[in-house]
This record gives C-alpha cells, sequence and structure tokens, in this order.
C-alpha cells in the first residue's frame, strides 16, 4: 500500500489536470485515473514540472529512439529493483 | 520495443554485465589476472576472440583475466558473454549503452569507464552518452520516489501480449 493517499485527479487544480492530459499523450494510454507518478509530481509542481521537463528532454528521440530509451529505464528500474 | 524476444535479450544483457562488474569491482585488486601469453594455449585462443571483439589491441578486460585461472570457465563465461552482447534482434550498441546504464545505476566502476569506452569505439557521439546519462539519472530518482511512497505498478497490464513462441516451443492456440 502507498505511504500516502493519491488523490483522484478530479482533486488536483486544472493546471495539473491540464498536466495529466499531457501525460496521458506522452504515454499514449487512456488511464482509470492519471497514473500514480504523474499525481505525485503534481503534488508540488515547482518539483514535479522541472523533473518532469527534464525526464521528457532525456527521453525524446535524439542518437537513440524512445522505444530503446525505455529499454535503458526498465533496465534501470530492474536493477534498482523497482516494482512500480 | 514490441515483442518478448528483444527483452529476453535485454534481460542477458543485464545480467551478464552485473556478472562482469561484481568480479571486476570485486576481485580485481585481490586477484592477479592470467597475463596474455602466461597462461595455456586455450586461454591464449579465448583472448584472441575478445581482444577481436572489443576492437583488436587492448588489454584484456579484468573479470576475463580473473575467469582465465579456470581456461574452461574462461570458454563457457566468454560465450556467454559474446552471445549476450553480439547484434541479435537489439543492437550491439543498445546493448553496450544498457550495459553502461546498469553499470552506472549499479556504482560499478569498472562497468561504467568499460562500457563508456566501447559506446565511444561503436560511434556513439557525446550527445548520445547525455542521453543515456539523462535517462538513467531520471529513472534513479522516479525509483527512489516510487519506492519511498510504494506506490503501485499502474502500467503493468498496459503492454501487448508476445504469443510468438518460445524457441522449440509451438504456437498458443
Amino acid at each position: 500500500m502507498p505511504t500516502v493517499r493519491l488523490r483522484d485527479g478530479a482533486e488536483y487544480p486544472e493546471p495539473a489536470r491540464r498536466a495529466f492530459e499531457l501525460s496521458k499523450q506522452w504515454f499514449s494510454y487512456d488511464f482509470p485515473q492519471p497514473a500514480a507518478m504523474s499525481r505525485v509530481m503534481a503534488w508540488d509542481p515547482h518539483f514535479g514540472g522541472p523533473h518532469g521537463r527534464a525526464m521528457k528532454r532525456a527521453m525524446a528521440p535524439g542518437e537513440f529512439s524512445r522505444g530503446e530509451k525505455e529499454m535503458v529505464a526498465a533496465a534501470v528500474s530492474g536493477v534498482n529493483a523497482c516494482d512500480y | 520495443m514490441t515483442g518478448d524476444a528483444l527483452w529476453y535479450e535485454a534481460a542477458m544483457v543485464v545480467g551478464i554485465t552485473n556478472a562482469l562488474n561484481v568480479v571486476a569491482d570485486g576481485l580485481g585488486a585481490l586477484m592477479i589476472p592470467v597475463k596474455p601469453g602466461a597462461g595455456p594455449a586455450e586461454v591464449g585462443v579465448v583472448y584472441d576472440d575478445i581482444r577481436a571483439f572489443y576492437g583488436g589491441s587492448g588489454e584484456i578486460p579484468t573479470p576475463f583475466g580473473v575467469a582465465a585461472q579456470d581456461p574452461g570457465y574462461l570458454g563457457d563465461l566468454w560465450a556467454a558473454v559474446k552471445r549476450a552482447f553480439t547484434d541479435n534482434q537489439l543492437s550491439r550498441r543498445l546493448k553496450t549503452s544498457l550495459a553502461f546504464a546498469v553499470s552506472l545505476t549499479t556504482r560499478s566502476a569498472f562497468g561504467t569507464a568499460f562500457h563508456l569506452t566501447e559506446m565511444r569505439r561503436l560511434g556513439v557521439g557525446q550527445g548520445g552518452i547525455m542521453e543515456i546519462v539523462g535517462v538513467t539519472q531520471m529513472f534513479s530518482s522516479y525509483t527512489k520516489i516510487a519506492d519511498t511512497l510504494q506506490l503501485e505498478p499502474d502500467m503493468g497490464d498496459i503492454a501487448p501480449v508476445d504469443q510468438t513462441p518460445a524457441p522449440g516451443g509451438s504456437p498458443r492456440a
């Protein structure tokens, strides 16, 4: 169980809900609720905003494709023993 | 990046990378590697293949030098490493980048330096290296945030299922 109560997407202010829409487009998947990490990051937009921009910049296609980078991210998550 | 074969290949790269790193970082300063020309002939044959795979003239990487104290073990270890990193459905360039990311994440001094050198040798530019550093760094943040808050996966079921039979297997009905 999470150590915090994750708020439903509807409980967040309008700017965060707009960010959730962008997140849905990023993942190309219609989650019943915004992804848990999106809702965590929306808790503090002064942290989540730049963190998310850094992530999107890192994940954007460049010398490596988005798919290749997702595989690297999965490997990093795996060796960090992160189930999420 | 769909299809299970890609992920099997990636998992084998991650596993064998960690295997090399634990020996190099843990034993590199404690065990003397077998020097080229010092071991039996079968070690020399494997060493030649290792050199060829890594571009020709460099030193034998530490974990292989340590493994060479048992020539039979070296042969099998090298065969597994070579198979894991050879171009297949994933490119060697991506596999090496995965190995670099894993080594950086696990703080392996050997693996980070070794695979960074390999990435450059295989043509990955400074921009590409920074892309992998960025992904590694950002997901080293996300994973710890997720773990601290004990978040439950919300993406585990969205990937398509690959019904391709395993090697030697039969198609699923």
